[in-house]
């Protein structure tokens, strides 16, 4: 890269929030030749045109990126600016014969989380746009082996409607980083580094790299593991699950409290009021329930005396709503009671389920008094 | 039989709620707390201090608030509740899907 390309780098990246930039004449100091003047000229009136582009193409990437399921860290857009593009004239006017020669006027770059999604997008953006192969490039893979950096996707794209070319960069988000504070530190000026600080970019730089790399690796790595899971979770294959926040969502689709709580329901013909399942997870894990087969010879066992003890308490009222977490809450102050618990271990139940507060203890107290009242409790009481 | 008052404090919609909301009381409970349905952008507290019953008809009026609330991203707290409001909606499994203050 030449140093008059490389201080265009620096300009361009300070134009990093790219936005949407306003367009303002620059009153700029900077005198063009006749030619320069003349690309100016038809950049002004090209600029609705290139705001346009710059909205329509970052639209159809969002769109595209959401139908793929495709989660970035950000879309950013821009047109070039006037102060910008006149640096960039003063620098290499000559160069380009026509305004449509600038490829970069407008600008998109997405930054991503992993590297291999950085692929993703460019087989997205080849889908949507036109790619101009000539002057696009993948500066990832020009890297010599002493060089350091640590660059990104460049495209440069036509909508496939026409109109003018336009730049689209894709990154991950350390990419993005390493591109951010290599700009900072500015050793891309006109001041040479000395060799020592060179070799630490170097190294960082290399470091970077070995950091997204292993991030994509944990990744395929978690997402395996996960899969794996599942598909135990399907097969019945309960015992062999570590229960988690993932393996439990999964169980859920299962509709393991489903029987109970139409039979709770049954009580007062009540209607279940959907809602979420998972804060009773840190209830199972204070029971020392370690797998999903955990929690499903827990439901086995427990669910004829939850259901007399819902039967207890809902039987002598006209309740016809209930939460489809009914069945699991009874489940559990069952649980409690046959570990032990007593009123302690209730009002505890609660402080989990409820959060801290003053009644609780009340109803743990509520609760005991029906559950004396059960067979399951009487049993209890014998046996110890 | 429940008296219903709305009103602002702090920059939240409060709703104070006096008196027995059982299945009579409350198709006119819903009709005053419908004004709850059209907040943007506020939390909604529910006064209980002086709310002595509530009923299956009541539960859904609360649950009716907080769905609509918590599409617009807000909270909806429920004060001063007395024990037998409390066990109603600890029996009925959805005393920990409201915020209780």
């Amino acid at each position: 890269m030449g140093k008059q390309e490389k201080k265009e780098d620096q300009q361009e990246q300070s134009e990093a929030c790219i936005g949407s930039a306003e367009h303002k004449q620059v009153e700029s100091k900077v005198k063009l030749d006749a030619h320069g003047e003349m690309l100016l000229r038809q950049y002004r009136e090209l600029r609705p045109t290139l705001q346009q582009l710059s909205d329509e193409a970052s639209h159809l990437l969002r769109q595209a990126l959401s139908e793929q399921g495709i989660y970035v860290t950000a879309i950013e857009h821009r047109v070039k600016t006037e102060k910008s593009l006149i640096g960039k004239l003063e620098l290499k006017g000559a160069k380009y014969k026509d305004i449509g020669d600038i490829t970069d006027l407008v600008g998109l770059r997405i930054i991503t989380f992993y590297t291999d999604e950085v692929d993703k997008v460019a087989v997205i953006a080849k889908r949507l746009f036109d790619i101009d192969w000539k002057d696009s490039v993948d500066k990832r893979k020009l890297h010599e082996l002493d060089a350091f950096g640590y660059n990104s996707l460049h495209y440069i794209c036509r909508l496939k409607t026409g109109g003018p070319r336009f730049e689209l960069q894709m990154r991950t988000a350390l990419q993005h980083v390493w591109s951010t504070i290599e700009h900072d530190t500015g050793y891309k000026g006109d001041v040479k580094i000395p060799r020592v600080y060179m070799r630490q970019f170097s190294r960082l730089a290399g470091m970077m790299e070995l950091i997204d790399d292993e991030f994509s690796r944990l990744r395929t790595v978690l997402t395996d593991y996960r899969r794996q899971t599942l598909a135990l979770v399907k097969n019945g294959k309960l015992d062999d699950v570590p229960l988690s926040r993932d393996t439990f969502r999964s169980y859920l689709e299962l509709h393991p409290f489903d029987h109970l709580n139409r039979r709770i329901a049954a009580v007062n013909q009540a209607e279940l009021f959907p809602v979420s399942m998972m804060s009773y997870l840190p209830v199972f894990e204070s029971f020392g329930l370690e797998t999903v087969g955990d929690v499903q010879h827990f439901i086995d066992e427990n669910s004829e005396d939850a259901y007399q003890l819902a039967l207890s308490q809902l039987a002598i009222t006209d309740l016809d709503i209930l939460s489809s977490n009914t069945a699991l809450q009874y489940l559990c102050l069952v649980y409690v009671l046959k570990h032990d618990g007593g009123r302690d271990g209730l009002k505890s139940l609660y402080d989990i389920i409820n959060g801290e507060n003053s009644t609780n203890g009340m109803l743990a107290d509520l609760m005991m008094e029906q559950a004396k009242t059960l067979p399951f409790f009487g049993k209890l009481k014998t046996k110890n | 039989m429940v008296k219903t008052t709305i009103q602002e404090q702090d920059g939240n919609m409060v709703a104070i709620l006096v008196g027995s909301l059982d299945t009579a009381a409350a198709a006119e409970t819903e009709k005053a707390m419908s004004p709850l349905n059209d907040v943007e952008g506020k939390n909604i507290i529910i006064d209980c201090t002086d709310l002595e019953y509530i009923s299956s008809a009541g539960l859904r009026i609360f649950l009716g608030v907080l769905q609509s609330t918590q599409v617009k991203g807000g909270h909806v707290y429920i004060k001063g509740i007395n024990d037998n409001v409390r066990a109603v909606f600890t029996i009925t499994g959805f005393s920990n899907i409201f915020e209780f203050m």
